[in-house]
């Protein structure tokens, strides 16, 4: 049997044909080559779209782009972890691997999925240093390297949504912003002309849906494929928002 | 008196087309923003080790000439130098401009942009934020557009895939045509002026170090409705990537700008080719050179690790520490993709096609040869001349925003647009797409269409790379001309009309086919070796007859690649032998 | 400004933490009397009992019925936002956020028993003085008991893990060391305190 398992590879893929449409599931298996990942196996299948038990099918759909795990697109369930496909290797796999769409997000299709509510969650916490233009001004502000260092280690965020489908706060069924914008915001008040608009971004995070709304369960940590210390930020934010509150109740 | 408003068409949110958009909406006009993904997983973020410009923060006495006079000397003299000058000018103010926007830039410990060693210069020059620097910028720009958006002047168009352009009567280009990849919908979009930002094409050779989305489609469907491409031969073959089934993952040349060592055992001991080849620039000579020592060490010596094509990027020999400061991000992804720690064993690397200094032909404005259509970032063909220095891609594509986007708004108030589109003629145009996207989902051939273009990219890697000979660059050209004809025998096993990659795959490979011409054919017509081009039988740079710029026309009959030279600017710096093994003369 | 959700949040943790663990602390500290036995316990409620009736009374309904039922109310409102995943992720902090809402919907039906039983119909309406011997003929049922022995447990660990949300919640402890450090404590505590429970409710049996 193990010997059987070296020579191919068995997937157990989570199929659904549009948003509305009902889940169901195929079964694939491709040749086994060293350092094989899970987009290079859908690549494979692709090539031969063709299910375990013979039945012609169209091609799994997926999102990938850079498959060097940094543009964030190749994100799914991966035998029940959400992660990045590019970099999970089949040699670091149970098998049958078990691949599904990252059901925290609407699925279009098979494993496509819609994030855009994260890229809507990057307006609503004003992820950006509001500058005049892009247009000369002066020397830009010079930065603690300290504090650059841990602006660069947040600023590796992807905007993959492994955290939000971790987060079990974070669904259909919640107003969650999740831990990803939220840190971001954190990251955007770190810097010295981002910072001047640092009450906003606090405000925004203390309504409804905002960090308040964070159950502390850490899976975030843990999922985050570029190992941001999410946690610890968001605990940051939390004290924070906790002196902004002090601020809005004895400022006005 | 209110600022005229435009609307101003981007296909591309990479670094280019985001900061086209940002110059454009800080013209106040509008932009419809086309792209195949998110903006924000653009492929500028694969971009690792750092963005060129001189800001002679390192005691050496850097100037914008010497980076002007590298980025020449490092193209082989096929750049044009004025528009190459205007970027080196443009350069520190950009970084400033970025370090406003928020890059984390590293830092030194006084809190100012430390600047790192790269590939075919001698001073410090690279401004870098770790190891992931075009993920920062680009994140930057996707930011301050976002910004935009919220404002209302930018609509972006995610997940849209650019078909082609329409003209008016005048041959004026006046529109898209593009498709949502979700609902398949496909419609006609008007604009004042479209600029291409597509990037490269490195689908074209199948493995390679770019994202799956840069299949140069874009380009060559404007090709094929008339744009010039320029310099189409010259592909820069990156030399240390690990290589892969699914891609060739970019191994960044920071690595040897903080000190990494390329060997591999001769005679049982480490032999350090590059520095005993090149003993002024060791291993910091240009891509081009490394990529053909290598092959060379490789392919002719038979020298490669245990006979395979891979030889040694060594970094073992520095503190772990300054490492993981220096390069974390990417130590992390070869640790991540091979399973070995390169801070402890030397990594096992080889070249691949990485950037392509040839694309669409444009003037210094950015204007293609279709009025109404613009061209920039790596997609067009400006700045790099035959062979593109490190970190200064970064650049060229932040620079050429910043030139296209002005321009873009200056042309839809200028320029000499004719006609209005009508109606009809959007109509005309859509409805041809439509039918084209039909025909192929009809189409009920043996042919896979994934399987062909696995067969593309080993033609095309095979003879197209680092060493080209003529008489198999004629063989390859038969080749993709059967790959073409192959392509008819397609047949797709989606025939749906819901986000159907399949059958756009194909529309794509198609365009892919035609460029892969475009580019072998070039490459056989230029007898002599100059930047990433090498030739055996013609291996010296032959001045007279090759100092032109190519351009490649499409012959809508015979579907082949039509090969001309024009002229270029190269008035400043005199050509002067291009040579790595001693300090460079000026 | 107004951020009512915020001051909702930090509220339902505040009155989770001081009223209903202060609530919580009282019954074990009085409680424990039992292991001095009868006398010992009788004689500690008759000390509560020295609290003039308005004020003990104000006390009850402003700092444990009213919070309660905010805590309570706005808890499920809140538990109902979560999809758990321990299946998933594993990891010991998701067990605990599930664990934690787990015994939320415990205590809330349990509380409205108890309450409802030992302190609105016996002690209210039907006017008997809760005693040593009036708990002990209650839980000498083997189904109460276990009942209530589950349902100390269960508060005693939403209490402490509550003291280690809270301290994440309002930025007191930022970096993962101190919250593992916290973490540790919260559970060691709760053990502790389930011991002493274990203890106490053993007594009776005896």
């Amino acid at each position: 049997m193990a010997e059987q398992n070296k020579q191919t590879v068995t997937f157990i893929i989570e199929r659904q044909d549009g948003p509305d449409s009902k889940p169901y599931t195929q079964e694939f298996e491709i040749p086994y080559r060293p350092a094989l990942n899970v987009v290079a196996s859908l690549m494979e299948i692709q090539k031969n779209p063709v299910t375990k038990d013979g039945k012609k099918v169209a091609p799994v759909v997926w999102e990938c782009n850079c498959l060097e795990k940094v543009c964030g697109a190749c994100m799914m369930v991966i035998n029940g972890r959400a992660r990045q496909a590019c970099c999970a290797l089949i040699d670091e796999l149970e098998q049958p691997i078990h691949l599904a769409p990252a059901r925290t997000f609407p699925v279009i299709r098979d494993l496509l999925i819609d994030r855009s509510v994260m890229f809507e969650s990057l307006k609503r916490i004003q992820g950006w240093v509001e500058i005049d233009g892009t247009w000369e001004v002066k020397d830009a502000p010079i930065q603690n390297p300290y504090t650059a260092q841990t602006a660069y280690e947040i600023s590796h965020c992807m905007t993959c949504g492994c955290c939000l489908e971790a987060c079990p706060n974070v669904g259909p069924q919640s107003d969650f912003i999740g831990p990803a914008p939220t840190v971001q915001a954190y990251l955007f008040n770190l810097h010295p002309l981002g910072k001047f608009d640092k009450e906003k971004r606090l405000n925004t995070l203390m309504e409804k849906g905002g960090i308040t709304s964070c159950g502390n369960s850490q899976n975030c940590v843990q999922a985050c494929p570029k190992n941001i210390k999410l946690t610890t930020y968001l605990a940051q934010v939390n004290r924070d928002v906790n002196k902004q509150a002090l601020k809005n109740i004895f400022n006005k | 008196m209110a600022k005229a408003k435009y609307k101003i068409v981007v296909v591309g949110g990479g670094l280019s087309g985001l900061m086209a958009t940002l110059k454009i909406c800080e013209a106040g006009s509008d932009v419809d923003l086309f792209s195949y993904c998110p903006v924000k997983r653009s492929h500028s973020l694969c971009a690792q080790g750092g963005i060129n410009a001189c800001m002679d923060t390192k005691g050496e006495h850097d100037s914008i000439y010497e980076h002007f006079d590298d980025t020449v000397y490092g193209g082989d003299f096929l750049a044009d130098q004025v528009a190459v000058k205007g970027m080196c000018e443009a350069a520190p103010k950009l970084i400033k401009m970025f370090d406003r926007m928020g890059v984390p830039f590293t830092r030194t410990a006084e809190g100012v942009l430390d600047l790192r060693n790269f590939g075919g210069q001698k001073n410090k020059r690279t401004c870098f934020a770790g190891s992931t620097t075009g993920q920062q910028l680009l994140y930057a720009l996707d930011e301050q557009v976002r910004k935009w958006e919220v404002k209302g002047n930018v609509k972006k168009y995610e997940f849209w895939e650019f078909i082609k352009v329409i003209k008016n009567k005048e041959g004026v280009c006046r529109g898209i045509v593009a498709q949502s990849m979700n609902s398949m919908e496909i419609k006609a979009f008007r604009a004042d002026t479209v600029i291409i930002a597509t990037g490269g094409p490195g689908q074209v050779f199948g493995r390679c170090t770019a994202s799956t989305i840069c299949n140069g489609s874009a380009v060559s469907a404007v090709y094929q409705q008339g744009a010039h491409i320029g310099n189409p031969e010259f592909i820069q073959i990156h030399p240390t990537a690990i290589p892969g089934s699914d891609k060739n993952r970019l191994m960044s040349e920071a690595c040897r700008g903080e000190g990494g060592r390329i060997w591999v055992y001769k005679d049982g001991k480490p032999w350090y080719f590059l520095e005993e080849m090149y003993p002024a620039y060791g291993n910091l000579v240009p891509r081009d050179v490394a990529s053909r020592a290598i092959y060379d060490v490789c392919m002719n010596q038979h020298l490669g690790i245990n006979g395979e094509n891979r030889v040694y990027l060594d970094l073992s020999h520095i503190p772990a520490d300054y490492l993981e400061r220096k390069l974390g991000g990417i130590l992390e992804m070869y640790s991540e993709f091979v399973g070995k720690d390169p801070r402890k064993v030397p990594m096992e690397i080889y070249p691949s096609v990485h950037y392509s200094m040839g694309g669409i032909w444009v003037d210094r404005l950015h204007h293609t040869n279709i009025p109404g259509l613009m061209a920039s970032g790596e997609c067009d063909y400006q700045y790099h001349g035959a062979n593109r220095l490190g970190a200064n891609s970064l650049l060229s594509a932040a620079y050429s925003g910043t030139i296209s986007g002005p321009e873009a708004i200056n042309w839809a108030a200028t320029g000499d647009r004719g006609s209005e589109i009508t109606d009809e003629e959007l109509e005309a145009a859509r409805q041809a797409c439509v039918d084209q996207f039909e025909s192929i989902l009809k189409m009920d051939g043996p042919e896979n269409v994934h399987r062909l273009h696995h067969e593309l990219g080993d033609v095309m890697n095979k003879y197209v790379t680092i060493e080209r000979v003529n008489q198999d660059l004629d063989y390859c050209l038969e080749e993709l001309k059967k790959i073409l004809k192959r392509w008819n025998d397609i047949g797709v096993t989606d025939r749906g009309h819901w986000a159907n990659q399949e059958a756009m795959f194909v529309r794509q490979l198609r365009n892919m086919i035609l460029y892969a011409m475009v580019v072998t054919k070039a490459a056989r017509m230029r007898d002599e070796s100059r930047g990433a081009h090498f030739k055996r039988e013609f291996p010296t740079r032959n001045d007279e007859r090759f100092m032109k710029t190519t351009i490649v026309d499409y012959n809508t009959e015979t579907e082949e690649p039509m090969v001309s030279y024009i002229e270029f600017d190269h008035s400043l710096v005199k050509p002067r032998p291009r040579n790595y093994a001693v300090a460079k003369k000026e | 400004m107004i951020n009512t959700t915020f001051y909702l949040r930090r509220l339902h943790s505040i009155c989770g933490l001081l009223a209903l663990g202060g609530m919580l602390m009282e019954h074990i500290f009085t409680n424990s009397m039992a292991l001095g036995g009868s006398a010992v316990f009788n004689a500690a409620l008759e000390t509560m009992e020295l609290i003039p009736k308005p004020i003990f009374l104000g006390i009850e309904v402003g700092l444990i019925a009213v919070p309660f039922l905010f805590h309570g109310i706005y808890g499920i409102y809140i538990a109902l936002q979560a999809k758990n995943n321990t299946g998933s992720y594993g990891y010991a902090r998701n067990w605990q956020f599930l664990l934690q809402r787990c015994t939320a919907w415990y205590l809330l039906v349990f509380l409205i028993w108890h309450v409802g039983y030992l302190r609105i119909f016996t002690k209210g309406i039907s006017g008997t003085p809760i005693s040593y011997e009036l708990v002990q003929s209650y839980i000498s049922n083997p189904i109460i008991f276990v009942l209530y022995i589950i349902a100390m447990f269960a508060a005693i660990f939403h209490f402490c893990n509550g003291i280690t949300t809270f301290c994440m919640t309002w930025g007191i402890a930022k970096g993962p060391r101190i919250q593992c450090v916290i973490d540790k404590l919260c559970m060691l505590m709760a053990l502790a305190l389930c011991l002493v429970t274990v203890a106490y409710m053993g007594s009776y049996l005896l």
